[in-house]
């Protein structure tokens, strides 16, 4: 298992009000899925937001690491120290 | 088989006045100013349409055009353009449809049509490789789009594929859509002028010959395209749901319009969840060669509505058939969808205006004396399928608000102008400006009025993190994202591709390189190059507006959003306003190198290569 490391994890205004308007936050973790699972113990509220009734990502939230997407098996991305972390909506449009 | 690359290097201009017709090559340096697509359509409409033209009389024109990859391999990119001056707005009228017609128009030999004149009685055209003619349509006339299009179908054999008019069009609502399958070209009133040349249909016959310019090389970047589209998160949702859970997100964030621009939520909006919509779905359908097939066939089984079908309700037609009435019945809105397909009426606009007219009943600015007794109270999504034949058919209250909501609110008198939902004249789409304020500024600047899709803020709704992440309260300091929005698309356009394809990772580096192997014109493959040829489009379409009078008072958003807090229901971002219009206006005018009345300068126009446009 690689050793933690301090990531950051953008907030997007849509889960901002979740946050008490946190907009961004420093975790630590070696994967994208530790690192949103510290956001969601530091906002609980925000874990419904992001994850099903199952523990999986929804399928329409987007996570890009250091801008570039982290699909597939986006919870496994391996991250490292300095990493920026962006939760974004995979929609295409209306 | 003619043409250079996967240009057909030919346009079919018919005068339907005098019957005849005219083949054209293209302008090399035409094309490589403004690339195919949306720059052609632009161009052309420009150059040929003279100054002040009544939209509807038969000096205006109809541009049907296709884009450089139309009937190509590559995915997401075969849809079509109709350019017009729009009877809606009196501006530049653009509207982009999918499905297969575009592809057809190409197989037949054509980059794009010219329409002029006016037949003498309803007419339709019909084209094959072989030739042309104008043909008697007096047996469609009166017909819906469906019916249009099978007996066509029938008549021309399958291999056949129709553009055409319902109703709606024939009776010159301002607002009428062109369709090809359940396809829209929804806005800007491009049915409408269709209709006032009555010409009922486009009947394509054709078969598939389309050639790029390096075959190999072009079918290695559309195999590169398909992996990015499989890899692509957003893609591969957009393929499960279509649109159909927009409203999920809009709700949430206080911005789904309710009741005429007065709430930013449906109270019960769950009940119309995109979840809610897959219990309906029955099928999908796509546009030509897209492996996407982003359509979703909706079926009602049971209730009022039952056996109502629509083959492809998309967020905007779910929002502004349910927030314009308070209503989050899906049945309603898959029946309304399937009656304005057949129409042939866009559904933005139709809703809309019925939107308009609920606010008036409860107002009392109108009563049921107006409306034949029909009770225009929120909730009661039963007026609306009658609300929409009687616009169709212009019948009572509806042939005041065929007439859209700016011109229909001067009828009306007694304050209804302030409460006229529309920029320039078209009916605005399904965001909130207070709650979406890029997507707001977004469609005040518009070229063609309130569309969303002229630049979509994916930044703001999304949270897309390109080129920067922003905050959707802020304000002039977004207006750099507005303006990059406009341009890439405009750009896409050039394709055509889809809007919702923008984010698939292809454009706009593979984007270019698929530019250069359809064409054989290198400087396509810079992308500064092509950034460059979007925000010309953009500029020749502002040139088009300014030439009809466009002031600055008509990149204003509707004083509702100015003076009235935004009331989310719980949501989000309550009590938000546009505080600075005018600050947004100034910073975006400087940004775009426009004059303080919104005109392009003489520096923009030089530095784009304008300059012949701008004497006026």
């Amino acid at each position: 298992m690689s050793a933690e490391v301090g990531i950051t994890v953008n907030i997007p205004q849509f889960i901002q009000h979740l946050t008490n308007n946190t907009k961004s936050v420093e975790v630590i973790g070696s994967t994208v899925g530790e690192c949103l699972e510290k956001v969601c113990l530091r906002f609980p509220q925000t874990k419904d937001s992001l994850f099903d009734k199952d523990g999986v990502l929804k399928a329409n939230i987007l996570i890009y690491v250091n801008r570039k997407s982290a699909y597939p098996n986006e919870l496994g991305r391996p991250v490292k120290e300095g990493d920026i972390l962006d939760i974004v909506i995979a929609l295409a449009g209306g | 088989m003619r043409g250079f690359g996967a240009y057909k290097d030919r346009a079919l201009r018919i005068n339907l006045t005098a019957r005849i017709f005219t083949e054209e090559a293209l302008d090399r340096d035409v094309i490589h100013n403004f690339i195919g697509g949306r720059g052609f359509g632009i161009y052309n409409l420009y150059k040929e349409l003279t100054p002040n033209t009544e939209p509807l009389s038969e000096s205006n024109k109809l541009f049907f055009v296709t884009g450089v990859f139309t009937g190509t391999s590559a995915q997401a990119a075969s849809r079509w353009i109709v350019f017009t001056k729009s009877p809606l707005t009196g501006y530049v009228g653009r509207s982009v449809a999918g499905g297969d017609f575009g592809a057809w128009l190409k197989f037949a030999g054509y980059d794009y049509l010219i329409i002029e004149g006016k037949a003498s009685r309803p007419s339709y055209l019909y084209i094959t490789s072989e030739g042309y003619e104008i043909r008697d349509a007096e047996d469609l006339w009166g017909k819906g789009t469906k019916e249009t299009q099978e007996r066509l179908t029938e008549r021309h054999g399958k291999n056949t594929r129709v553009a055409c008019i319902g109703p709606a069009g024939e009776h010159l609502v301002r607002y009428a859509a062109i369709m090809t399958k359940e396809r829209a070209a929804g806005r800007c009133g491009v049915g409408t002028v269709m209709g006032s040349k009555n010409l009922k249909a486009i009947a394509i016959n054709a078969r598939r010959n389309i050639a790029v310019y390096e075959p190999e090389a072009f079918s290695e970047l559309v195999k590169e395209q398909i992996k990015m589209f499989n890899n692509n998160k957003t893609c591969q949702h957009h393929k499960a749901m279509g649109t159909t859970d927009t409203q999920d997100v809009t709700n949430s964030f206080g911005i789904f319009p309710t009741r005429n621009f007065r709430y930013g939520r449906l109270i019960d909006w769950q009940k119309m969840s995109g979840q809610e919509y897959l219990k309906y779905k029955i099928g999908n359908d796509g546009c030509y060669n897209c492996s996407i097939r982003c359509g979703h066939i909706h079926y009602v089984r049971e209730g009022p509505y039952a056996g109502s079908r629509s083959g492809g309700t998309e967020y905007e037609t779910i929002c502004l058939f349910t927030g314009s009435v308070d209503s989050s019945n899906v049945e309603a809105t898959i029946a309304s969808n399937q009656i304005c397909n057949d129409m042939g009426l866009d559904t933005i606009s139709t809703g809309g205006c019925i939107g308009f007219a609920y606010e008036l009943y409860e107002k009392g600015i109108i009563s049921k004396n107006d409306t034949d007794g029909l009770e225009l109270t929120y909730g009661n999504h039963a007026a609306i399928a009658a609300m929409i034949k009687k616009i169709t058919y212009r019948q009572g209250v509806g042939d005041i608000l065929a007439e859209g909501t700016m011109r229909a609110a001067r009828a009306f008198g007694r304050g209804a102008e302030n409460f006229a939902m529309h920029i320039k004249g078209m009916e605005i789409s399904g965001y909130d400006p207070r709650g979406a304020k890029a997507q707001g500024f977004n469609m005040a600047t518009s070229n063609i009025g309130a569309s969303h899709n002229y630049g979509y803020a994916v930044q703001e709704i999304f949270g897309v993190p390109f080129p920067r992440p922003i905050s959707r309260f802020d304000e002039e300091e977004n207006a750099d994202i507005v303006i990059g929005n406009q341009n890439t698309k405009a750009l896409l356009e050039v394709g055509i591709g889809c809007e919702f394809s923008q984010g698939w990772e292809w454009f706009p580096v593979l984007f270019c390189k698929m530019l250069v192997a359809a064409t054989g014109i290198q400087e396509f493959g810079d992308v500064n190059y092509a950034m460059k040829a979007g925000e010309r489009i953009i500029n020749l379409e502002r040139l088009f507006n300014v030439r009809e009078g466009l002031q600055r008072k008509d990149d204003y958003l509707p004083k509702r959003f100015l003076e009235e807090p935004l009331d989310t229901r719980g949501a989000p971002g309550n009590g938000q306003v546009v505080k600075h219009m005018d600050k947004f206006i100034d910073r975006y005018y400087e940004l775009r190198g426009w004059t303080a009345e919104g005109h392009p300068s003489r520096q923009k126009l030089a530095e784009l290569g304008l300059q012949e446009f701008g004497c006026f």
